[in-house]
């Protein structure tokens, strides 16, 4: 025990690459891990936290909300089809608000209160009840998104105030409010005063209960023509980008964690090799291998636990140099968890020498044979 | 002219407030074709005569010529010049480098300066006349204990030196390898008329000398 | 030199965990930075293609051709004003596009994403617009000239008269129409967005010869009083999205070049321990210092060499996957600058133990 801590006293470079290579890697995994969690839920937190069961695009849109347009002949046609409990429309328009005095890019959502498609993260103050009132995403309310703030819908000049607060319920990563339907409708005649009426983009259905929504979704699909219906989570599994921004970071942390493995496996295992003569030499002496082991995986506890603080620390950094565009929320959790996988390939990385240690032979002190130095 | 003279040489070794004389007042010359003993127990001095010789210490008082040159006044980079043109060592533990070949390891000092046209040539001979001519490209660990000294004595005179200092040579050897090895290295120093000086500690070994210079607590005796 | 060299050709496992982890490396940069590439190339072409000096948006788009609207007499304006060589609308329509077989059935169920391009000044890449019921199609949308690709909720068939390259926007393929189609296409997808003829999101602008387009941008809002207009350049850093991934991929991938240089600088300081008595017979030898430095340095190169070969062999094996689930580009450019940022960090870090080199007392092989 005491005798791996003095080795590492007696090497701090060595030691300090390897904290600070691992404490990279570590910052590497959970920058990415953070950045992965925060973009999905900032670019479709609002569909996943709004009270539809299944929701339904036009066909053509192929399942973006942006894209989706749809007559309200169609909401009729989708509450009509057996198993649907009832179906409301659901508007979604990316616009420009102004709050605070900034302009900034935003997304502005109508719903119909108390049916499907009400924001359900209701954190802080209630939801809108009339035109005029809205709720916005909570990690937008330091920056004029507030209780209380009023934010002006840009093209239109519409005002809107805020009386409520949701819970990560932005969309397509910028910040979102959500208004009730009528609200929203005069808010996009205000912005195009030409246009010939304000279309839903998304149907939102209640199924009955006892209902499949997925079987429900089907239906409405094969039912109403020129739809495609999809459930909650289905619809945020596949909103176009999702399925590849987490193909990429499942990749990008993969590739990670390998690195992680391997360095911690080859820095260990030439230590080991490097020290074979000491170490069969404590043998000799009557240290017992288990002390040995006890040493190789105190370093290794040691290495990897200054590599997660600096790891650690640095995501915290990070996190508040990133800011504005993506709010980066750090899950304690999340966290605890990656650094329990890199601890795991920590574990696995270190079995090569732990191999080689156990090869260690004490009569290897005595009997080894003079070869002359180096040769 | 004189292989090494060494005049009134002094070392020093400084800890602390400590003082340790390693060389007292140390004078030697060796003749250009003359082989040397210096016997003496361990921390007697040889071994920093020795390195002082080869310019891989420098004195703290006193002369040190070598072939007439005067490497006193030496900084870093002229000692290792001339380490590498002027002196030929043979180490302890023989220190081949492990990863070359025989004939690599032979030819490894004249690649520092990077520019003996002839190099190839004196390797082949220099492998032929210590009986390695099948061996050259054999790495360390698939030669013999003899084969590697001799490898070792090929790399000192590889720059064809003035002289060639040699380190316990049998140390690590039983008596009769140690006496065969002393014998190679008499014989290859005497059929090139080099001279060199061996340190050793074993007395049964300066019979193969010419001269024996002892050396007891820094000093020499004749 | 050549020892090092030397060392590398006999005992090629020696190196062999530190150039793995370093061909991982190269592997995560070449991907981050094909991907980044890909992101930015996928959302950019539509701008990039232009020959155009500058764009012009309404003042309050907020640069966002989607939110822009400009009317005839405005775009009329910006052609009056000195400076201006030629002015064109521009619109986009974002909507689903089907590529159609000899039989005129979808050749798949798949519904593409296109971006309609609706113009009248030709592009560096795109030629005049073309009549009615053509287009001139990216080629990432997989269909030849001759085909016919029915976009839009309507369905609206349009003739593939050319392929272009490099034209996307957001991601999405450029199919480029009259405005004439634009405005057809749509009204059918968004008859909440229509625009009556005439009506574009955007206008471009070619600067006349020697005149600062910059100036000529200023002159452009200051006519008409509604615009905001922008080189070329600046609309592209405008675009959603490309600033944050140039920056959030700027740290990842700089972060891991200086994991590059750290596990570089670890492995040759171990490789240095282990080698402290050969440094010190080798410099007994009479080799100098900055020889056996060279060694260490040519075995950083040929390390980080061959990890990048490695890693870009493993890259090109499946980027053919890759491609089809990642917006993926790998360029010679971000393949070169890769490989040379790796030798650079690999370089450094085995600089780091130059120290230890210089320390090794030649003496001590003596006694």
């Amino acid at each position: 025990m005491r005798l791996s801590l003095r080795e590492i006293r007696r090497a701090k470079l060595r030691f300090g690459l390897l904290g600070g290579a691992v404490g990279l890697l570590v910052f590497l995994i959970l920058f990415q891990q953070v950045l992965l969690g925060s973009l999905l839920e900032s670019f479709t937190g609002a569909l996943e936290r709004q009270s539809a069961d299944v929701v339904v695009y036009s066909e053509d849109a192929r399942r973006s909300v942006a894209g989706s347009i749809l007559s309200p002949e169609v909401v009729e046609a989708v509450g009509a089809v057996p198993g649907v409990a009832a179906a409301a429309p659901l508007g979604e328009r990316t616009t420009t608000l102004s709050a605070n005095g900034e302009l900034v890019d935003g997304s502005v959502f109508g719903f119909v209160p108390g049916g499907p498609g009400e924001p359900t993260a209701l954190v802080e103050g209630r939801l809108p009840a009339s035109p005029g009132e809205a709720a916005a995403s909570r990690e937008d309310a330091a920056d004029g998104f507030g209780l209380g703030a009023t934010v002006t819908v840009e093209p239109g000049g519409a005002e809107v105030t805020v009386v409520g607060l949701t819970d990560r319920s932005r969309f397509s990563v910028s910040p979102t409010l959500w208004l009730t339907w009528e609200g929203y409708v005069e808010v996009v005649e205000a912005a195009e005063p030409d246009a010939p009426m304000v279309f839903p983009s998304l149907v939102a259905v209640a199924t009955e209960a006892g209902e499949e929504p997925a079987a429900v979704a089907v239906d409405i699909s094969a039912a109403v023509e020129g739809t495609d219906a999809l459930t909650r989570s289905d619809a945020v599994a596949e909103t176009p980008g999702v399925a590849e921004v987490r193909t990429s970071f499942l990749l990008i942390l993969s590739l990670a964690y390998v690195v992680v493995g391997l360095v911690l496996a080859f820095f260990f295992l030439i230590l080991t090799v490097q020290k074979s003569a000491a170490l069969s030499l404590l043998r000799a002496v009557g240290i017992p291998m288990r002390e040995l082991v006890t040493g190789l995986y105190l370093q290794v506890a040691l290495v990897v636990g200054i590599g997660a603080v600096i790891g650690t620390g640095l995501v915290l950094l990070a996190a508040q140099g990133v800011g504005d565009a993506l709010p980066l929320s750090i899950e304690p959790l999340e966290v605890a968890a990656t650094l329990g996988l890199v601890v795991a390939v920590a574990g696995v990385g270190s079995l090569l020498a732990l191999r080689r240690l156990l090869q260690v032979d004490p009569t290897d002190a005595v009997a080894r044979p003079s070869l002359g130095g180096l040769a | 002219m004189d292989a090494l003279t060494l005049n009134d040489v002094r070392k020093v070794y400084r800890t602390g407030d400590e003082e340790a004389v390693a060389l007292d007042h140390a004078t030697l010359s060796v003749a250009s074709d003359e082989i040397v003993t210096l016997l003496g127990p361990s921390g007697s001095g040889k071994t920093t005569l020795l390195s002082i010789s080869g310019g891989l210490l420098t004195p703290t008082e006193g002369t040190v010529r070598v072939g007439g040159d005067d490497i006193g006044d030496y900084g870093s980079r002229q000692l290792t010049e001339f380490r590498r043109d002027k002196v030929g060592f043979v180490f302890q533990s023989v220190n081949l480098v492990p990863f070359l070949t025989a004939r690599e390891n032979i030819a490894v000092v004249a690649g520092f300066g990077g520019r003996r046209s002839d190099a190839d040539e004196r390797v082949d001979r220099l492998l032929d006349e210590l009986g390695l001519a099948d061996r050259g490209s054999n790495l360390p660990d698939e030669l013999s204990g003899g084969e590697r000294q001799r490898v070792a004595i090929g790399r000192a005179l590889m720059n064809e030196p003035s002289l060639v200092l040699i380190d316990e040579p049998t140390s690590a050897l039983d008596t009769q390898m140690g006496e065969k090895v002393m014998e190679l290295i008499v014989d290859e120093m005497r059929a090139r008329n080099t001279a060199a000086v061996i340190v050793t500690h074993d007395r049964r070994m300066t019979r193969y000398a010419d001269r024996t210079v002892e050396i007891t607590d820094g000093r020499l005796e004749a | 030199m050549k020892l090092g060299l030397l060392e590398l050709r006999r005992r090629p496992g020696q190196f062999g965990v530190a150039g793995g982890a370093l061909a991982f490396l190269t592997l995560l940069l070449i991907f981050l930075g094909g991907l980044l590439d890909g992101l930015i190339g996928g959302s950019t072409g539509l701008l990039r293609a232009q020959s155009a000096e500058l764009i012009v948006y309404s003042d309050d788009a907020r640069a966002s051709l989607v939110r822009s609207r400009l009317d005839p007499a405005t775009i009329a304006a910006i052609g009056d004003v000195e400076g201006v060589s030629a002015v064109g609308g521009l619109g986009v329509a974002q909507v689903g596009a089907r590529v159609l077989d000899a039989d005129g059935q979808p050749r798949t169920d798949e519904v593409e994403s296109v971006a309609v391009v609706g113009y009248e000044l030709s592009a560096t890449e795109v030629p005049d617009p073309p009549p009615v019921g053509e287009a001139y199609v990216d080629s990432s949308l997989g269909a030849s000239v001759g085909d016919v690709v029915a976009i839009g909720p309507e369905q609206l068939e349009v003739e593939v008269v050319g392929a272009v390259d490099d034209t996307s926007y957001l991601l999405q393929p450029g199919v480029w129409v009259s405005p004439e189609t634009y405005e057809q296409v749509l009204a059918a997808a968004r008859p909440d967005l229509a625009m009556a003829p005439g009506v574009f999101q955007a206008a471009l602008v070619r600067t006349a010869d020697g005149v600062d387009p910059d100036v000529v941008a200023a002159r452009v809002d200051d006519a008409t009083g509604s615009t905001s207009t922008l080189t070329i350049d600046d609309a592209i850093a405008a675009l959603p999205g490309v600033e944050d991934q140039e920056g959030t991929f700027g740290i990842v991938i700089g972060a891991t070049f200086v994991v590059v240089g750290v596990v570089a600088a670890l492995f040759f300081a171990l490789i240095t321990i282990e080698r402290t008595g050969l440094y010190g017979v080798l410099k007994a030898l009479g080799s100098s210092n900055l020889g056996v430095v060279a060694s260490l340095v040519t075995q950083a190169v040929v390390v980080a060499l061959v990890a990048f070969a490695l890693g870009l062999g493993a890259i090109l094996a499946a980027s053919g996957v890759l491609a089809g689930a990642v917006p993926f580009d790998l360029s010679l450019e971000r393949a070169v600058s890769t490989g040379v940022g790796l030798v650079i960090m690999s370089v450094v870090g085995s600089l780091l133990s130059a120290r230890r080199v210089w320390r090794v007392d030649p003496a001590s092989v003596i006694g």
